[in-house]
């Protein structure tokens, strides 16, 4: 079933074309007998009248005024063999048998029906008869008339069911519509106007389902951030033991520097899983406003200087002023990030390059670097959750947890924009280009 | 006037809208697009109408047989299709054959609603000149496509709203029986046009289902119900309706082969 109002309207008309039409026929068959009986009472009235106005006994010939060609009368004397009289139209013979009652006779190419009455009191015989094809086409054209209104009201009921179907289906077009237009992190009930009997059920599961789903998403939400916020600081508590530690044994000790790796790792893990659920679409209640993403490269790149300096490596910046609506901390974020795996897998003395311009209605941003790159097969893998190319055995052997394109993903879905990994200009390093739509 | 009109358009629109319906039904059940049954059904009426137009040429031609003859094609060529349509059903995942099945499908509708629009045409058009008998014609054929068209509709969602196996089967089984009724008209006319002789009934079980009875419409449009046929159609009838489960036997017993 494709659609239930189709289906409604169809099998609606079907059942009342088809009962309807069926009563009709029956109808008009009884009609049809009742009007012949009416026709054959007539008949015999007319018989009765002609018998009594005309009383001569007397043989004349074809002396009756003609009534019309679809009758005719004969009067025979009590033998049958003497016409005593008959209307202009009729036989000069009898056309049937001289018994009293109804008969269907062959006279000049029709079929007749007659009637045969025998007159006691003069002795004599009469018989009226009718054109049977006449007498059907008047009691057809009288039958039909109060007939026609049944076929016509079928386009009518068909216009008026399909009226009603679509008001009966409005609440589920409602429900269906506001299902279809809600946001991903939209987990409000459904409200509808007036929910009919049938639809009860459903609404209150999809609301209890919505419910629980964004009670599960708060209490992950809760979770991360607490987690996160947590472990914050137990970590900067090891960082001055660490400290401490590395004032008693010297800078030169192993172990030390073994443990400051793993302090250093579990901080960025903690302060990415942080931005990770911030930036998550089905989270973030993001805050949009003009953003100039050129300005904002800038500062990002001010800001994280040293970094590069540190491995020497050369970092520009080319474009223009390029404005768009987006949630500020979540590009600042994006940024980051990707300037971060910039730093990290771009080897010492390499080159950077940033370029933010405004692209066809919106704004096209693009980071690429001179190091080792990403094998075009891992593309759609390097967004997953804690995926890192090469994993640990990477070559950088860079700090690093997967999880900085994850969130970049995330922010891109954000913002509706799109991302495309490729070959840097720069060599065979990476090239991360996002396309931002315009401002609305 | 008004119930023949009745029984002749019922009996035309009956068989037509029963071999739309369980087409529809089975393109449905088979997940096949249902866009070409606009197009099949523009074009049948189109068909109808030239075929109407033109039969006085089409009546002459073959020394006063053509009409017989070319209806005795008309059926044949739904049979034919039925044929194919029952032999590529099973290899579905075969591309060329889904495209035969359409093609198939296409066909048996167009020359279903060719034969059958034809007739309604002709019929109708006949009392354009008998203003008495129009109006009642005009009702009649209105009562009769109705409840003929009421029909199609019931079978399309009684097969749609079953078990998807159960309607394909009850859809295989209709139009076995729609190709078995195909041929064996066609064999009447061809009696009628002298190319196989006349013989006499098999059997004439009028007095029990007369073919002018709305339960021997019903029949003729379901299983091609005739009350006095000739020897030569009731083995044609019998005969088409086994080599249509013999071909789609076979084609689904290699169904897994093209696939």
């Amino acid at each position: 079933m494709k659609s239930i109002r189709l289906f409604l309207l169809l099998s609606l008309l079907a059942t009342i074309t088809l009962v309807n039409f069926v009563a009709l026929l029956h109808g008009y068959q009884s009609s049809m007998e009742k009007a012949q009986s009416l026709f054959d009472s007539r008949l015999e009235s007319t018989a009765r009248l002609i018998a009594s106005a005309n009383s001569e006994q007397t043989m004349r010939q074809g002396i009756a005024e003609q009534q019309t060609p679809f009758t005719y009368f004969q009067i025979w004397d009590s033998g049958g063999k003497q016409l005593l009289t008959r209307s202009r139209n009729a036989p000069e013979f009898v056309t049937g048998a001289l018994t009293e009652g109804f008969h269907e006779v062959n006279f000049d190419s029709y079929r007749w029906r007659n009637y045969v009455y025998r007159d006691q009191h003069l002795n004599r015989w009469i018989v009226v008869a009718e054109r049977i094809d006449v007498r059907y086409s008047l009691a057809e054209e009288v039958v039909l008339e109060s007939l026609l209104p049944i076929v016509i009201a079928i386009p009518i009921a068909a216009l008026i069911i399909w009226l009603a179907v679509g008001i009966g289906l409005k609440p589920l077009r409602q429900f269906a519509d506001q299902v279809l237009g809600k946001r991903a992190d939209d987990l409000s009930p459904i409200q509808l106007e007036k929910v009919p009997h049938e639809l009860v059920t459903v609404v209150s599961n999809t609301n209890a389902l919505l419910g629980r789903l964004d009670h599960a998403f708060q209490r992950e939400q809760r979770f991360a951030s607490d987690a996160a916020h947590e472990l914050r600081t137990p970590i900067s508590v090891l960082k001055v033991h660490l400290h401490n530690l590395k004032q008693r044994l010297g800078d030169d000790d192993e172990d030390i520097t073994l443990l400051k790796t793993g302090i250093e790792r579990m901080g960025h893990l903690v302060e990415q899983i942080l931005a990770l659920y911030r930036t998550s679409p089905d989270q973030a209640s993001a805050r949009f406003e003009s953003v100039d993403l050129y300005k904002l490269a800038q500062t990002v790149i001010a800001s994280d200087f040293l970094q590069f300096e540190r491995k020497q490596q050369h970092i520009s910046l080319d474009g223009e002023t390029a404005i768009l609506s987006g949630n500020r901390f979540a590009l600042e974020t994006l940024l980051q990030n990707l300037l971060s795996n910039a730093n990290k897998y771009t080897p010492p003395g390499g080159e950077i390059h940033v370029i933010v311009k405004p692209f066809q209605d919106g704004v096209q941003l693009i980071v690429e670097d001179s190091g080792p790159g990403i094998p075009a097969d891992q593309h759609e893998r390097v967004f997953e959750r804690f995926y890192r190319f090469q994993g640990d055995r990477h070559d950088s052997g860079e700090l690093g947890c997967g999880l900085g394109l994850t969130i970049v993903s995330h922010i891109v879905e954000l913002h509706h924009a799109t991302i495309r990994l490729g070959t840097s200009s720069l060599g065979k390093g990476l090239a991360v280009t996002i396309h931002f739509p315009g401002e609305k | 006037m008004l119930l023949n009109a009745v029984i002749i358009i019922l009996r035309e629109v009956l068989e037509a809208a029963l071999i739309i319906s369980v087409f529809l039904a089975l393109s449905q059940l088979l997940n096949r697009n249902l866009w070409w049954m606009l197009l099949a059904l523009l074009v049948g009426f189109s068909g109808a109408t030239v075929y109407a137009l033109n039969l006085s040429q089409i009546s002459m031609a073959m020394e006063g047989t053509g009409q017989e003859v070319l209806n005795a094609v008309l059926h044949s060529v739904i049979f034919i299709s039925l044929l194919i349509f029952m032999i590529s059903v099973p290899h579905q995942a075969h591309a060329k054959w889904r495209q035969l099945n359409l093609v198939t499908i296409v066909l048996a509708v167009i020359t279903a609603i060719i034969r059958e629009g034809s007739e309604i045409i002709l019929y109708i058009t006949g009392f354009f000149g008998i203003p008495d008998l129009l109006s009642p014609v005009l009702m009649g054929s209105a009562v009769g496509a109705g409840i003929g068209l009421s029909v199609g509709v019931f079978f399309y969602y009684l097969l749609v709203n079953m078990r998807t196996s159960y309607g394909i089967w009850l859809g295989y089984l209709i139009l076995l029986l729609i190709g078995g009724s195909m041929v064996a008209q066609a064999v009447e006319f061809m009696i009628q046009a002298d190319y196989i002789a006349a013989s006499a009934p098999v059997w004439d079980s009028s007095a029990i289902i007369s073919e002018r009875s709305a339960a021997g419409q019903l029949l003729y449009a379901l299983v091609g119900y005739e009350a006095t046929p000739a020897p030569e159609q009731a083995a044609a009838y019998f005969s088409s309706i086994g080599l249509l489960i013999v071909a789609a036997g076979i084609s689904f017993m290699f169904r897994g082969k093209t696939s």
